[in-house]
């Protein structure tokens, strides 16, 4: 097997030869087996957190070694006692049947280089250490040793349930030291605007709260507190682009918007329009909405990027070099004059990539469209030429996610290649790696306040990043299943991440725990959303659902005090039934996408499928 | 794939000077073709080499007031010296099938059913609005449904290629964007043979071109 250089490494992998005699590796395990299940009841939850790790390693240590027919009967007897999360892992374990079948697969290469983590409480740990130390042949022990890491807490061991929630990903849980950096998830200071009483009014700007001389209303929205949040990064911690005359009229419509906003609550649900994409056969793949909701781009997998006009307003493209030199460049509309009309529809086509479309993200501008495909490579479209500007080269597999900062510039992406990469628009190599899953990367977000990025993988956990120093800075796992969904709650004090199976979960991030989880789809979630103050979650699904969550009743009453922390003990109340507040079903139509217009109302999108 | 393999290891052993292709031949002969087809991701330890060393630099400053900001010319596609040739008006009348997809958003269209290539005679059969010969669509699009007919004709069969007359249901037009299928046929064949080949390759080409 070919080995980077990596000393460590090596010498883990060269640790993987004959340890004991083959033939006896179905005793070993059935003996640990044995011991476990006459252990004491409190114990043997945490226990039996070994089988998994032990039963993979020892079947993969067999395969390296060439012992098939051993390996295939170990595989045979013992498969069917893993717990039910596994079985598809299993499956893909079942078709290594020779040393060279692994060599190609990085996934397995990860799982068999990293320590898999087990969080067992000290007394279990004693009693298992003392039992397979009195062996003489204690192959198992050293298997544990090499290959698992145990983090050992003091404290009552945990009961199946709390393990239950918490396992899941290929590499276990998350060490008590990964989740302990400080995250700072409170939003950053927006300049102080004054909303104009009527459109007549020049409008005022004071930054940093100097008043002018006219003293228009100032608006209610933006906060007016002169302390910082001390969970708030600094405002320079990361470069940000600073706002532009257009930036700052889009934020007094975004205010003056907000104003109208419609309360939302258990009491009053927000009224859910569906855009059904007919006639894509299977092909949609991508779909995203601009903030103001204006427009809505549709990732295909025929490789083209469509972008519509939802309002009444046409998509014009900018005129030509040579009509744009005779207009009158001082007349008022030359924002309008611009355009041409000739160009006027209400669905433009963006030819380019050569490959499915997978994930497509509008600007906060507006003048921007990201698209990535599974051609590798990331694409700049702009939406006032409608041409392509720029690809990105960096990934060399499929792009599974892309996604704007929430200030423009930088964009985040994540593909088959494991790694997520940061990038500015004007810079042709990502200005950050973030490496780390031990499969692809499916899904990736970035934090409200733009310091942080959140990337769910097919290992099924999901990490939070550090843009400053790329940086892992909280690993939660849990779920079941590859992530797909990802979304940031407005006050950027929480996650809830949706995967295959089904549930969504709902993540601290201050103290790095999960909070909450919410059952009740039956298919992978592929669309969350908060509502724009953080009280309604909406999840969308391939069952061809979109679900109501009551969001603040969930994050009310953590219990979130330094033991919990310190051990992990979560004890998530079965509350999924009390904090649904709707469902409500398409014909068909699988949702893909999901957004709060300003206003409060929501929207969906899915292409139509006859099944 | 098999013969490429075995002409590869014939190489490998003529090289190693062996009279007859071995099993090691050929097993270092699948594995060179597999190393070049198929590339699995960097491994895990270069992933992270290369994080670090990314990951030291600090984030660059922005500058202010630069209008759009995009790399360097040379790494933009800012100036392509090709267009694409739009796919309006397009519709020629020779003997050709276009397929051109759209889509529509809110808009109620229904998909034409398969049509089944009925036996080529020159009888029209007429659906609800007979339009004249359809064989030149002026940019418009139209769904068509080309009726099943399944009359038989046992006898003789036409001397001369008959083109199958396309017929457009007005009453199926909806807004702006839908699927057509344009389907100029000609054949000469017999009635017994409707033809499945290629109406396995029209439907090869929209799922193509979607």
């Amino acid at each position: 097997v070919a080995v980077e250089d990596q000393p460590d490494v090596s010498a883990v992998l060269s640790a993987y030869n004959q340890q004991g005699d083959p033939t006896l590796y179905e005793e070993y395990y059935s003996g640990l087996k044995h011991f476990i299940e006459c252990s004491l009841d409190c114990h043997r939850a945490e226990l039996s957190q070994l089988f998994y790790p032990l039963f993979v390693h020892m079947y993969l240590e067999l395969v390296y070694n060439q012992h098939e027919s051993e390996a295939k009967s170990f595989f045979e007897r013992f498969h069917g006692d893993q717990e039910c999360y596994y079985q598809d892992d299993l499956r893909v374990l079942s078709s290594l049947t020779k040393k060279e079948h692994m060599k190609g697969n990085e996934t397995m290469l990860d799982f068999r280089t990293s320590k898999f983590v087990l969080r067992i409480s000290r007394d279990s740990y004693q009693l298992l250490k003392r039992h397979l130390q009195e062996k003489q042949n204690n192959q198992i022990w050293n298997i544990v040793q090499e290959h698992l890491y145990i983090d050992i807490f003091d404290g009552m061991p945990r009961s199946k349930q709390q393990i239950d929630a918490m396992v899941g990903s290929l590499a276990g849980e998350a060490k008590r030291e990964a989740n302990k950096a400080k995250v700072f998830f409170g939003l950053l200071k927006e300049p102080e605007f004054d909303v104009p009483l009527d459109d007549e009014d020049e409008e005022g700007e004071n930054e940093e709260g100097k008043p002018k001389k006219k003293k228009p209303k100032k608006d209610s929205v933006g906060s007016k507190s002169k302390k910082q949040d001390p969970n708030a990064p600094p405002q320079n911690r990361i470069p940000l682009p600073e706002l532009k005359d257009s930036d700052k009229l889009d934020k007094v419509m975004n205010m003056k918007e907000a104003a109208r906003r419609v309360r939302l609550g258990p009491e009053c649900l927000p009224s859910i329009c569906f855009y059904t994409f007919l006639n894509a056969y299977q092909g949609l793949t991508a779909v995203d909405i601009t903030d103001d909701s204006s427009m809505i781009v549709g990732g295909f997998a025929d490789s083209t990027v469509r972008v519509w006009s939802v309002t009444p307003k046409k998509l014009r493209s900018v005129k030509t070099a040579a009509d744009l030199s005779l207009i009158d460049k001082e007349s008022d509309d030359v924002l309008e004059r611009i355009m041409d009309e000739k160009t006027a529809s209400e669905l433009k086509i963006l030819y380019g990539h050569s490959g499915p479309v997978y994930g497509t993200s509008f600007s906060p501008d507006r003048n921007y469209l990201l698209s990535c495909s599974e051609d590798g490579t990331v694409r700049l479209w702009s939406l006032q030429t409608f041409t392509c500007l720029v690809g990105y080269k960096g990934h060399n597999y499929p792009v599974w996610d892309t996604q704007f900062s929430p200030y423009g510039y930088y964009f985040v992406s994540g593909g088959h290649d494991r790694v997520a990469r940061l990038w500015a628009t004007d810079h042709y190599q990502p200005l950050r790696i973030f490496a780390g899953h031990l499969a692809d990367v499916t899904c990736t977000r970035f934090h409200p306040n733009s310091n942080y990025i959140a990337t769910g993988s097919a290992d099924r956990t999901i990490r939070l990043w550090d843009v400053l120093n790329g940086n892992c800075v909280r690993i939660f796992t849990g779920h079941k299943g590859p992530i797909h969904s990802l979304a940031f709650s407005p006050n950027g004090r929480f996650l809830a991440t949706g995967a295959t199976d089904g549930r969504v979960l709902l993540w601290d991030i201050g103290h790095g725990l999960m909070v909450g989880e919410l059952k009740g789809h039956t298919d992978t979630i592929y669309a969350l959303r908060f509502s724009r103050d953080g009280e309604i979650l909406a999840s969308g699904s391939m069952d061809n659902t979109v679900r109501l969550w009551d969001a603040v009743k969930a994050f009310e009453d953590l219990e979130t005090d330094d033991f919990t922390t310190a051990t992990g003990h979560i004890n998530l109340p079965e509350n999924s039934q009390d904090l649904l507040l709707g469902t409500y079903m398409t014909k068909s139509t699988p949702v893909v996408h999901l957004h709060f217009t300003r206003r409060n109302l929501l929207l969906a999108a899915g292409a139509y499928s006859s099944q | 794939y098999v013969t490429t393999i075995l002409e590869d290891a014939k190489i490998y052993s003529s090289h190693a000077k062996k009279s007859n292709v071995d099993a090691d031949d050929v097993r270092l002969a699948i594995q060179c073709r597999t190393d070049q087809s198929f590339t699995s991701p960097p491994p895990r330890d270069f992933l992270l080499d290369i994080a670090r060393q990314k990951n030291q630099t600090p984030l660059p400053l922005i500058k202010p007031y630069s209008g759009p900001r995009l790399p360097p010319d040379r790494y933009c596609l800012t100036a392509p010296n090709y267009r694409l040739k739009s796919l309006q008006k397009k519709v020629s009348s020779s003997a050709g099938r276009i397929t051109v997809p759209r889509l529509s958003v809110g808009a109620v269209s229904s998909r034409p059913s398969t049509p089944t290539l009925g036996t080529p005679s020159a009888q029209t059969v007429s659906v609800s609005a007979k339009v004249g010969t359809p064989v030149s669509l002026g940019g418009q699009r139209f769904t068509v449904q080309i009726p099943s007919s399944q009359a038989a004709v046992k006898t003789a069969t036409p001397t001369t290629p008959t083109v199958q007359n396309v017929l457009i249901n007005p009453s199926l037009i909806g807004p702006k964007n839908i699927l057509i299928t344009t389907n100029m046929v000609s054949s000469q064949s017999t009635a017994s043979e409707p033809n499945p080949l290629k109406r396995k390759h029209e439907e090869d080409d929209d799922y193509d071109n979607l």
